[in-house]
């Protein structure tokens, strides 16, 4: 790289190694360093956490919660993706509503979705209405907690993985679709042998974006159940912070955190690059 | 051309002067609510008045506070002058703060309370209260007709109302503070798991267990005080700000009332919290800062707190504002002790909140629970 190219650079380097660089090696000199006596390398913050299930729960909460949200996430927004790009009426009007959940600012969303949720609140409400009992949607613990942070959270970012194929429906050549009509292809058979490994790219690019994403899912389950009810790694590192002031075992679960997001994405990187190849 | 930019230019660096200020002469660094701001803000500018030093107020949580000054105590140099801290954080900052002087202050008489100072001793007096803190208890008058005074009423009360009991039992301090006043009200020190305070204590929790809302789990001040608001609870204990925030909703007094604590085999008890202000080892404007604490915890800045802000001074020559809003806080003012100062604390204060959540939602027995907790406390 010739001298001038790295000048050019350097503000982008510096700014990177201030901002980026120098944080994680405080993080993660702070994950291996014992508070109490001050030694590091130490393994006391991971003992902390070892011993402790609510981070036994986080990380599972970590495995599950990103691959249901985007499974869901991908499903819902494939298929609106494929009703709204077809020429329906009232179709712009239509597109507009989808990405309203993503327009809403997150905590305004979360708030009113924890009145809908609340034991008393409106979606137990609407049970009782139709002789239904209440459901505990926030407990910790629960199915019904699960299910809740899953849906909600793929409400409100559906949007994007609706944007991303739909655009990338936009841009399937209307002759290819043509020909697989003209061939007798209908249905389920032209959207799985002609349409879906047209958008593979696209897909493995919403499923990149939300996945790193979905990794990192912070304020939906932390609003709705509190850091115990669907605890995941982000949620589980600001209750040691916040509530416990233990910036050590805070900084060993978001180091392990980064780690996992680090591990999932670059076998997905590497998906993406033989996808465009 | 050339005059009309040198004008513009000299607008600008004029209104950039203007915008920004001369630096103030003190920064001070406090955990106010919004809607506190300007009645504190009332009460600092008295003394700008009187001493002719700008004060920046900075209102910020406790925690981040915390970490403030343990950041310039790493540097070597800082920022701020004055700095409050609640209780629980005054043995991990005491290294990073300055040594006060009682006389200096004006707080050497009997006009303050001893056990509110004492509480501010790590090393020397290093923390000065500036408004002291307790729980008690409130309740929903329209369904709640008098408020239990005992441990057998308070049972009769989750029996009749199931479910509409909340307690503050997610994994952090607050937990601590629902329990200890429980264990002393039994006659238990609050250091040990196996004394008769905390297994009476625990029986009572064990007891009420099946009455709990079920979100208590996961409950802390705002979300509790948010369910008493909704109505899903009929009572629940909690600090002096909820029933500010109830009496800004126009839910308190005409709903929600506050009323002591219920008496145990021992009495009553409560955890004493609050702000306690302190001078940072590296404050650049030191003199200034114990004059603006002189200031704060005097008898005239103090009254106007209690009055505008409903805050409780630990002043015994300052009467508690608030009006029949507090009255079951005014109750329990006799009965509000320190938390155990124990180098220790934060795991035995852990391991309270372990043992009670393992008897309230995992329905473990009183004692195994307690034994469990006096193995982690231990360690």
């Amino acid at each position: 790289m010739p001298a001038r190219a790295w000048l050019l650079a350097a503000p982008l380097v510096a700014y990177l190694a201030l901002l980026l660089g120098y944080p994680i090696v405080v993080a993660v000199t702070l994950a291996f360093t014992d508070a109490a006596t001050g030694t590091f390398p130490s393994v006391e913050n991971v003992r902390t956490l070892a011993d402790d299930g609510l981070f036994w729960r986080a990380l599972l909460g970590n495995t599950v919660l990103p691959v249901a949200t985007v499974a869901l996430e991908l499903v819902a927004g494939l298929a609106l993706a494929l009703l709204l790009s077809a020429r329906i009426p009232a179709r712009r009007l239509l597109r507009a509503v989808v990405v309203l959940p993503f327009a809403l600012p997150e905590i305004v969303f979360l708030t009113i979705m924890r009145a809908i949720l609340a034991p008393r609140g409106y979606a137990n409400g609407a049970l009782a209405a139709v002789g239904l009992e209440p459901v505990a949607w926030l407990l910790p613990g629960r199915l019904a907690t699960w299910v809740a942070v899953v849906i909600v959270d793929a409400w409100h970012t559906t949007p994007v993985v609706f944007l991303v194929l739909l655009g990338a429906l936009a841009a399937v050549p209307a002759e290819v679709d043509e020909a697989a009509r003209l061939d007798g292809a209908r249905g389920l058979r032209r959207l799985w042998h002609v349409t879906l490994p047209l958008l593979r790219p696209a897909i493995v690019a919403a499923v990149l974006l939300r996945g790193l994403d979905a990794l990192r899912i912070f304020a939906t389950p932390l609003v709705l159940g509190g850091a115990e009810g669907v605890p995941v790694l982000s949620t589980y590192a600001y209750h040691q912070w916040s509530d416990y002031g233990d910036d050590g075992a805070a900084a060993a679960a978001a180091t392990l955190l980064a780690a996992l997001a680090v591990a999932a994405a670059l076998p997905l990187l590497r998906r993406r690059a033989e996808a465009a190849a | 051309m050339d005059a009309a930019r040198r004008a513009w230019g000299l607008l600008v660096t004029c209104g950039f002067l203007v915008a920004c200020g001369p630096p103030p002469d003190v920064t001070l660094a406090v955990a106010l609510l919004p809607g506190e701001l300007a009645g504190y803000r009332a009460v600092v500018d008295e003394w700008t008045a009187a001493s002719g030093m700008r004060v920046a107020v900075v209102p910020q949580q406790y925690a981040d506070i915390r970490r403030a000054i343990a950041a310039e105590g790493i540097a070597g140099r800082g920022t701020l002058d004055v700095v409050e801290l609640d209780v629980y954080s005054l043995a991990p900052a005491a290294p990073d703060v300055s040594v006060l002087d009682a006389a200096d202050l004006g707080l050497d008489g009997e006009a303050v309370d001893r056990a509110a100072l004492d509480a501010g001793r790590l090393d020397g007096l290093r923390f000065v209260p500036h408004r002291v803190s307790w729980q008690a208890l409130l309740y929903d008058r329209t369904v709640v007709e008098r408020p239990p005074d005992t441990w057998d009423e308070l049972l009769a009360v989750a029996r009749a109302h199931p479910g509409r009991i909340g307690m503050k039992g997610a994994r952090y301090e607050g937990l601590t503070c629902e329990v200890l006043p429980f264990v002393w009200a039994a006659g238990g020190s609050g250091t040990v798991f196996d004394d008769a305070g905390a297994r009476a204590a625990f029986g009572l929790f064990a007891a009420l267990a099946p009455y709990l809302h079920p979100e208590s789990e996961t409950f802390k001040e705002p979300t509790i005080a948010e369910a008493m608001a909704r109505g899903e609870l009929v009572l629940h204990l909690n600090w002096p700000f909820a029933m500010s925030l109830y009496a800004s909703q126009g839910l308190a007094p005409s709903r929600i009332a506050s009323a002591p604590l219920p008496r145990g085999p021992a009495g009553r008890a409560t955890v004493l919290g609050g702000g306690y202000l302190a001078i940072p080892r590296h404050a650049p404007h030191p003199q200034a800062a114990a004059a603006l604490v002189r200031h704060l915890v005097g008898r005239d800045a103090q009254a106007r707190l209690a009055h505008e802000l409903g805050w409780f001074s630990a002043r015994r020559d300052v009467e508690p504002g608030g009006g029949d809003l507090l009255d079951g806080f005014v109750a329990m003012r006799d009965a509000v002790r320190p938390r155990p100062e124990r180098r220790d604390y934060p795991a035995l204060s852990k391991a309270w909140q372990e043992a009670f959540r393992a008897v309230a939602f995992a329905r473990a027995e009183p004692a195994a629970a307690l034994a469990a907790a006096g193995g982690r406390g231990a360690r």
